[in-house]
């Protein structure tokens, strides 16, 4: 095939003849296909009109509505210093946190994202929908989804901003007994199997428990916390502020009377390290505060051990996770 | 006037999320025209292609929050514009492009697959404009400046050959470098930009 009538066909500007030529050419072999595909795609990547933005601009200023943002003056101003933190490089962030991208594994009925341990990722699906994962998640969906079927599978984290579609229901299946049916919203949903339990919080919106073979099992309201524990196979739903269970997306965690044990699994995740108590009671303690997650594990372990009762010691292993060890400092 | 050149910056990004209309109008002056550019592959009719790009745009403005960087600004943007292309392709609303039905009907498929297997969750890890401003750098003075012409401009071949002094040849054949040299940086940078599944 001649390129330049392959050119030709991108510009808009090759005769029917010619069109003609170039579509026996990509039926001839899957690999001629491809590369018109992707020539096709780059074309489109490339591509720009010339149209006058200004006009343009009136036409979508009018459209856009001067809402308020909905989070408070104090989350805001936080969210501001961590961007300004990254912009000077101060601290020592690990930017590969934000930035490292789930691996991708396509196959042929299924698409899915896998976070290792220790950081997060940030999926768009193919209708628009975001998807903020957390670390050692995994999501996926069948090939299909493009075409209306907006089911995915969620094991781990994942903080979901749905585009609405009335005649598509979008549902998140997790490997529990509880699955998450949505309305056009966001909201929080943390299904890890070593938890045991599956929490979803709604942020905006509305969403509906379902169970295996979809019955309704609640709906809930923006502000509920809907928590499903696999022991006692008990669903119970409680008032919470919901930016503390979605936080973590935003690279911020905030703790509100949270067991110090439950609090080293997370980082266990997160970090990728063990973490070891002295004695029991340790775990049981309660402890209240926010840290910023994408610092590096020992700034972490500083902001413990100065707001806490934790002392604590780093001990490298060879092809083990790091071992962290808290103590009381009261002795 | 040019508002291509890196001008999606930090500084910028952050107004724009904290509702500065200001910073989004910046925003929208830099992508929008490129926006077009990419719908009008797919729907083949101006006025549709600007439609959904305004859209694209105020999902944008309506999202803000939720946009984790600024590279994102742009994967939200193609996302958007990438499912109402193929709404609007599979609703048979595109105009048609031949005056034979197998041709259109071949077309029609090519386009939805050109759509479907484009990743555009790559598209968060690098800045589009820039790529593409890297790629023509390093072409041949001639082919550079035909393909901005085409690109920017909008300009015909045969328009393209008439200013250059150039015969409509030789503006293809330095098209089809740029394509060429284009297609292979972006499938360098994003390595899964192009993973396709042909089920044909």
């Amino acid at each position: 095939m001649e390129e330049i009538i392959l050119y030709r066909y991108l510009s808009g500007e090759a005769s029917e003849e010619e069109v003609h030529r170039v579509f026996s050419w990509v039926a001839e072999s899957g690999e001629n296909r491809k590369e018109l595909i992707r020539l096709k795609q780059t074309w489109a990547l490339a591509a720009s009109a010339a149209e006058d933005g200004e006009k343009a601009w009136d036409q979508v200023k009018s459209q856009l509505k001067t809402d308020s943002p909905r989070i408070t003056l104090w989350l805001s101003f936080i969210k501001y210093a961590v961007v300004g933190i990254l912009l000077v490089g101060i601290g020592a962030i690990s930017q590969k946190l934000l930035t490292n991208k789930a691996q991708e594994t396509i196959y042929a009925e299924n698409t899915s994202f896998e976070v290792p341990v220790g950081q997060m990722s940030c999926v768009f699906l193919p209708d628009g929908s975001l998807v903020h994962l957390n670390s050692e998640s995994k999501l996926s969906y069948a090939n299909d989804f493009s075409a209306g079927n907006r089911t995915v599978e969620l094991c781990g984290e994942g903080y979901f901003n749905v585009q609405s579609d009335d005649e598509h229901p979008f549902v998140v299946k997790t490997p529990g007994k509880v699955h998450v049916k949505v309305h056009g919203t966001a909201f929080n949903v943390r299904a890890y199997h070593d938890e045991g339990k599956i929490h979803t919080v709604l942020e905006e919106g509305s969403v509906s428990l379902i169970d295996n073979i979809g019955n309704e099992l609640t709906k809930l309201v923006p502000g509920d916390k809907a928590s499903y524990s696999a022991e006692t196979n008990k669903l119970t739903v409680s008032k919470v502020r919901t930016e503390l269970f979605s936080s973590w997306k935003d690279g911020l965690i905030t703790f509100r009377n949270e067991r110090l044990g439950d609090i080293a699994r997370m980082m266990q995740r997160w970090y990728n390290v063990e973490i070891v108590f002295d004695t029991p009671q340790l775990a049981d303690e309660l402890y209240n505060g926010t840290i910023m997650k994408n610092k590096p594990i020992d700034q972490i372990l500083e902001v413990f051990r100065v707001t806490s009762s934790i002392e604590y010691t780093i001990t490298p292993r060879v092809d083990k996770p790091t071992l962290i060890y808290w103590k009381s400092k009261r002795k | 006037m040019n508002y291509n050149k890196n001008s999606l910056n930090e500084f910028l990004f952050i107004r724009f999320q904290k509702g500065d209309e200001l910073a989004f109008e910046h925003i929208f002056k830099a992508s929008y025209n490129q926006l077009v550019g990419f719908c009008l592959q797919f729907v083949n009719n101006r006025e549709e292609a600007k439609g959904i790009a305004q859209e694209a745009f105020v999902n944008l403005w309506l999202n803000r929050e939720k946009i984790v960087k600024v590279t994102g600004i742009n994967a939200f943007l193609y996302t958007s514009a990438k499912s109402a292309c193929l709404k609007h392709i599979r609703h048979l609303q595109v105009v048609k492009k031949y005056s034979d039905s197998k041709l259109n009907e071949i077309e029609e498929q090519l386009q939805i697959e050109s759509l479907d297997s484009l990743d555009l969750n790559s598209m968060e890890y690098v800045e589009l404009n820039e790529l593409i401003q890297q790629s023509i750098q390093n072409l041949p003075e001639k082919s550079r400046m035909v393909f901005e012409k085409k690109r920017f401009e909008g300009k015909t071949n045969r328009e393209i050959a008439e200013e250059l002094g150039i015969t409509i040849k030789s503006v293809e054949a330095n098209m089809t470098r740029a394509i060429k040299t284009l297609k292979a940086n972006l499938t360098e940078y994003l390595p899964l930009f192009f993973v396709l599944i042909i089920l044909s």
